[in-house]
């Protein structure tokens, strides 16, 4: 995969973003306010969720675990301030610990131990989802749904400057925090990847682990972080589902955002900023869908709306793979037409090279 | 002259194999010489230069730099003690540019924040200063294989190396870039460094060397002054007897003409252009040996033959029959045979048992399948008439074959390939990585084959073993066929000339490689 | 040649054996952590899982004395003993559409294909056969010009009974490979890494289902969307329900066909890997591509085949599951990740046909267990705790066998043998 998306060209790559972020911005710009919210907050988690993702494979491993991690953040933040009357940024603290740690096992588990990477991803999910709801029920009995009038939602922020201008304080203010840390997150990732000593060994391990090794960077130590931080924002983007939204814990509340966080890393080939977009637009669909389901005058059911983005993922998927392909055959065929021409020159008696 | 580095005693077992790599190892190398260090596939070179640099380490022994005794556990340890090494496969980040793959891991920064601009700037003037120019911004992807060289060599002058070791560094270059790099290396030399040299080529020991060391089977044979040695000597001391590979045979009756390739060419991987416009003729009864450095284009050209890769542009016939766009099976039940370069990945199937690695050209076949399922009885008497046949000791009819030493897996390939006696057989480094009973097993093979009227074609990058078995000896350079010349009108000087890239009769050899 | 064999068998075993044995071991730090009592928790999941109805501790579970109405004991072995119904049956029902999608996953993965798309070709199977189970009778009353399926023709229901269900499975199978096939075909063609399509793949059709349910086939205005139910004629019926004698071994369960067919295909995936050639073809490709492609193995073939099998049985065992247990489908059933059990029961067999078969019960047992489990504070999640941790220490194989070997490797003096450097050593 790394390969794959490295041997991409840049040009499509910028095509692609500039494409995305069009899109967007003209959806945004044509969309009623309240549209403009929900898409923003239901695509949170997508680019915390996708940011985990790219880390982790920009370090060479494909994290299949940010469900689970996402899962246990979502939890750990109501646990946190269950009956505890503590902050609700204290909860948002404790899922970055807790995803952090979960990354950190992961991670020893699977560069020490070295336990298959998919099988480890599947039973620490499996493991995730059963374990929420033991504890919910064992320690809080609460059965599907852990709520308690203590646990407060992150209060909502009006952004400097930005809530002064009547036409972008609907749109882009009043966000609790996370939704602002989520942006600073994607330039902060961005920086850290590409300008930072940090980030060009993350990017030297996962794309030649030898060219690494051989000038002393220490592989392992290198992953066993970027899972770390990888498992941190994973676990930030549990608590906004958990605590950025309703103050609640739901059994499964991640409901698969794990797995899509990964197509969107992937739709984005790894860029923080093409994954802020590519988020961005998910946000729009399933804020479309859930506007649909309320308003059943438009025909087009959300459960048809929700397979779109998934659709496009593996359309860019094959996109990539015909595009190397296309390539390849393009430099064969070339060359057997530059061939063709030196041999008719042999023949016409010019020599090659000439 | 004072010793730069000292290596006492080193002793390494492998677990994984069950190999002692390198047994009671001593080597010296004086301050800025060029030493080289030689021995055949698995001599244990590269091993002991591992443990100089520290990607392996010994299990006792004790390693002196500058006269002082050193710990060096991990490569970091290595550098820090100034020695550089250039490996064979180049371990450089494709995406990067020129300078970031060679600050990589000692970028200067401030806070961790990277500075590009400074960067670059740092790489050129180190690479001025070292008369190696080259433009930091470029991708590496995107520059040739000297240059990725040069890349490398500037890694470990940037970490300040006054010991470099090289492992087979002109295994992939060009003739050209092959100079360039013999300069480049004197250049390093003069100027104080001491330069380590892992090679099987004995001309280049001669070229650039100052003193050579010869490692055999784990141990080290003994180490002379370059100009006191001829190449003879070297290659005596290398294999521990005289080299005379002299095979007992027959002069050749070619017959009919089996195997035509016309005009071939090929795209290795990538879509890059590996053979260019290749012809040649196998007959029945002969053996037509391809010399050439590796990577001139063999094993492109051998894949296509055999069906492995696609063909671009000319034609293949086999019998008289247009195979060029066949698929293997149509080839093999043609009666084309193929004892592949790598025995351990495309030979066999390490993972099975013996009968099902050598039913895989046969079991779609009567007798070893009825209506879609295997036959155990015929299976098993296959897998035991090769057992037999080819005195494959310690297999067994169905058991794994992955404790099988390399000797005995190429008598398993062989015994599967040459069973049905097959009109034509393409050898591709039939005996690499084996030892010199297993050798000339090997060979007596190929030539009764030949005797039984079976065209092979023989690639090798050993020339005693293109000599001592070839009827007629090709020469592939860069891609193209640089001339064919009878055995015995073949000296070693004529295919080392063509071999280099060279020609025989001025500017007709291009002429001769594209028609 | 025999004991060989045994010791080789027993070898395969040890690891998973261990492995449950750790994961129990470890799960009871949960129990403790319930304030529950591991050993009597367990033995409560166990009874409830695998033990005879009335089931108390570990030894019922084999040799059980039951009270019989006048008050005497019995002595009677546990397994067998069906009065009332007894947990195994039901276990054989759970553990059917395991082994059908564990059976799936194998054979994609004894082809070198990562595909977990078990879960959307099953459930993909699932809805092809609950329309067929009401459309297609419909179809057949109304050609017969019957408008009561009660008073049909007799000869009619019969030939339906045995024509419908067929069909229903049939297209099931052909769904579900085809669903496979586009896995297949872009990771041969296109070399579009099969295990992220396959999970896209999944979420897509989770999703198409969840429209189908709620909108063509949604049957009434129930809370919870569903579909119709099937004809009685498309009805896989269990043991208990008229097909055989009443059997009260198999009183409160759906076991029906579906699990023999589940164990014929068993066998014939067994011999399809093991004795065909085709499934010699793609073990080859899986196992050295190269090797594969150089003997002359239609190696791209082989794991598309490969991949059109493995879909065919998820699309079957969602076929089995509405055919036979659930009878409808109904709005959850999509999203509830059931195919996933099997990628699971398939890696904890490793890939062994009579594992696949052993394990799936074992899971379907602890599922089952752990849901009638009515001990103290301790949730029916517990079951599934224990599974990750079973998956966790087998996988951890490879770390054992290197911590054994180096304990062994140290007590050996090395061998003094022949030249073979780290990576193939120097060309």
């Amino acid at each position: 995969m790394i390969t794959l998306l490295n041997s991409y060209n840049r040009q499509i790559r910028t095509a692609l973003l500039i494409g995305g972020a069009l899109i967007v911005v003209l959806l945004f710009f044509g969309l009623p306010e309240f549209m403009v919210q929900s898409s923003i907050r239901r695509a949170t988690p997508y680019i915390l969720g996708s940011l985990a993702a790219l880390l982790a494979s920009r370090a060479g491993v494909l994290n299949l675990a940010i469900e689970g991690k996402m899962l246990l953040g979502a939890f750990v933040a109501v646990a946190a301030l269950y009956k505890t009357g503590l902050d609700p940024m204290v909860g948002v603290l404790a899922a970055a610990i807790s995803g952090g740690v979960l990354g950190l096992i992961f991670a020893i588990l699977y560069l020490r131990i070295k336990i298959n990477l998919i099988i480890l991803a599947l039973a620490v999910n499996l493991f995730v989802s059963n374990a929420t709801v033991f504890f919910m029920r064992t320690n809080y009995g609460a059965f599907g749904t852990l709520a308690d009038p203590s646990i407060n939602s992150l209060p909502t922020l009006p952004l400097p400057i930005v809530d002064g201008i009547p036409f972008l304080a609907n749109r882009f203010s009043n966000y609790n925090i996370i939704v602002y840390l989520s942006w600073v997150l994607v330039v902060v990732v961005w920086v850290v990847l590409f300008r930072t000593r940090f980030g060009r060994h993350i990017r030297a391990v996962g794309e030649n682990r030898a060219a690494a090794e051989a000038v002393g960077i220490n592989v392992t130590l290198v992953q066993i972080f970027a899972l770390t931080l990888s498992g941190i924002l994973a676990g930030i983007a549990g608590a906004f589902l958990s605590i950025g939204v309703l103050s609640q814990f739901v059994d499964n509340m991640s409901a698969g955002r794990g797995w899509i966080a990964i197509t969107v890393s992937l739709f984005a080939f790894e860029q923080p900023v093409a994954a802020f977009f590519t988020s961005l637009f998910f946000g729009l669909a399933e804020a479309g869908s859930a506007t649909l389901q309320t308003d059943a005058s438009i025909g087009l059911p959300p459960d048809i709306l929700l397979m779109i983005p998934q659709f496009a993922t593996l359309i860019a998927l094959i996109l990539v793979a015909l595009r190397i392909r296309a390539a390849e055959l393009l430099k064969r065929r070339n060359f057997a037409a530059q061939f063709g021409r030196e041999l008719a020159n042999l023949r016409r008696g010019v020599v090659a090279g000439d | 002259m004072t010793s730069a580095v000292e290596m006492r005693h080193i002793r390494k077992y492998f677990d994984s194999t069950g190999v002692v790599a390198c047994d009671d190892v001593t080597l010296s190398v004086e301050k800025g010489e060029v030493h080289a260090l030689v021995g055949e596939n698995g001599a244990g070179k590269t091993t002991l230069m591992s443990i100089l640099y520290g990607l392996v380490s010994a299990d006792s022994g004790q390693i002196l730099l500058d006269e002082k005794p050193v710990r060096i556990h991990h490569p970091n340890d290595a550098i820090l003690h100034k020695v550089g090494m250039v490996h064979q496969h180049f371990k450089l980040v494709p995406s990067f540019t020129i300078a970031q793959n060679i600050m990589l891991g000692m970028e200067p920064n401030q806070l961790g924040f990277i500075n590009g601009a400074s960067e670059a700037e740092a790489v050129r003037s180190l690479a001025e200063s070292f008369g190696l120019p080259v433009n930091p911004n470029l991708r590496v992807a995107d520059i040739s294989v000297g240059l990725q060289q040069r890349v490398e060599i500037l890694k470990t002058l940037q970490r300040n190396a006054q010991v470099l070791i090289l492992d087979e560094p002109t295994a992939v270059l060009t003739p050209q870039e092959v100079h360039e790099l013999y300069t480049v290396i004197r250049k390093l030399a003069d100027s104080g460094r001491t330069v380590i040299l892992i090679t099987h080529k004995l001309l280049e020991v001669k070229e650039v060397a100052d003193r050579v060391s010869v490692m055999r089977r784990g141990k080290m044979i003994g180490t002379h002054q370059v100009a006191d040695v001829s190449i003879r000597d070297m290659a005596r001391l290398m294999v521990g007897r005289e080299v005379i590979l002299q095979v007992d045979k027959q002069p050749a009756k070619p017959g009919d003409t089996v195997l035509e390739a016309d005009n071939l060419l090929v795209a290795g991987t990538g879509g890059i252009p590996a053979v260019f416009g290749v012809s040649l003729t196998v007959r029945a009864g002969e053996i037509l040996g391809i010399a050439g450095v590796s990577g001139n284009g063999q094993t492109e050209l051998i894949e296509a033959i055999a069906g492995l890769r696609p063909v671009d542009g000319g034609r293949v016939s086999l019998l008289g029959r247009d195979i060029t766009h066949s698929n293997v099976r149509d080839r093999r039940e043609a009666g084309m045979a193929h004892v592949p370069e790598d025995r351990m990945v495309m030979g066999l199937n390490l993972s099975t048992n013996l009968d099902e690695n050598v039913v895989v050209t046969h079991y779609h076949q009567a007798p070893y399948s009825e209506r879609g399922f295997f036959q155990r009885g015929p299976v098993r008497a296959l897998a035991q008439k090769i057992i037999e046949a080819f005195q494959v000791k310690s297999a067994r009819v169905g058991e794994d074959i992955r404790t099988l030493s390399g000797g005995n897996l190429q008598k398993v390939v062989l015994g599967r390939e040459l069973d049905g006696n097959p009109t034509f057989i393409i050898a591709n480094q039939p005996t690499r990585g084996l030892d010199v009973g297993s050798i000339e097993f090997v060979h007596k093979t190929l030539v009764e084959a030949r005797d039984n009227g079976a065209a092979v074609l023989l690639v090798s990058v050993e020339l005693e073993e293109i000599f001592s078995l070839s009827d007629r000896i090709a020469v592939m350079f860069e891609g193209r066929i640089m001339g064919v010349l009878e055995r015995e009108a073949a000296t070693e000087q004529d295919v080392g000339l063509l071999m280099a890239g060279g020609s025989l009769d001025g500017e007709h050899a291009h002429e001769k490689a594209a028609v | 040649m025999m004991g060989k064999r045994i010791r080789s068998v027993f070898e395969n075993a040890a690891i998973p054996i261990l492995a449950t044995i750790l994961g129990l071991v470890v799960s009871s730090v949960f129990v403790v952590m319930a304030q529950s009592d591991p050993i009597q928790g367990y033995q409560r999941l166990f009874c409830e899982g695998f033990g005879p109805k009335g089931c108390e501790t570990f030894g019922d579970l084999i040799i059980f004395h039951p009270q019989a109405d006048d008050g005497s004991t019995q002595t009677v072995f546990g397994p067998t003993y069906g009065v009332k119904g007894h947990p195994l049956a039901i276990v054989l029902e759970r553990g059917t559409i395991l082994i059908l999608t564990a059976l799936s996953a194998t054979v994609a993965f004894q082809a070198g294909m990562f595909s977990i798309g078990m879960d959307g070709q099953l459930v993909l199977g699932a809805v092809v056969s609950v329309f067929l189970g009401f459309w297609l009778p419909d179809q057949i009353y109304a050609l017969a010009g019957v408008t009561d399926p009660e008073a049909a023709p007799p000869a009619l229901l019969t030939a339906m009974h045995l024509f419908v269900p067929l069909v229903c499975i049939g297209a099931a199978m052909i769904v579900g490979a085809f669903y496979s096939w586009i896995a297949g075909y872009l990771k041969v063609k296109l070399n579009v890494n099969e295990l992220i399509s396959t999970i896209i793949l999944n979420a897509i059709a989770v999703k198409l289902v969840g429209y189908l349910i709620n909108f063509p086939l949604r049957a009434d205005f129930n809370n919870v969307a569903r579909t119709r139910r099937i004809d009685d004629t498309a009805w896989l019926v269990p043991f208990n329900r008229g097909l055989l004698p009443d059997v009260d071994w198999f009183s409160g369960s759906r076991t029906g066909i579906g699990i023999i067919i589940a164990i014929l295909a068993a066998i014939f995936i067994g011999l399809y890997l093991w004795r065909m050639t085709a499934g010699y073809e793609q073990r080859m490709a899986r196992g050295s591509s190269l090797f594969a492609r150089f003997g002359g193995i239609p190696s791209e073939r082989a794991a598309i085949r490969a991949m059109l099998i493995s879909g065919a049985l998820s699309g079957l065992a969602g076929a089995i599951q509405i055919l036979g247990v659930e009878r409808r489908v109904v709005d959850g059933f999509a999203s509830s990740g059931i195919g996933f059990d099997g990628v699971l029961v398939a890696i904890l067999a490793r890939e062994s046909i009579p594992g696949i078969v052993l394990v799936a019960m074992f899971f379907a047992g602890l599922e089952q267990g752990a849901i009638n489990l009515q001990f103290g504070n301790l949730p029916r999640q517990l079951g599934g705790i224990i599974i990750a941790f079973i998956i966790l220490f087998s996988s951890m194989e490879d770390f054992f066998r290197r911590n054994i070997g180096r304990i062994q490797a140290r007590l050996r003096p090395p061998k003094i043998a022949s030249v073979v450097e780290p990576g193939g050593g120097g060309t």
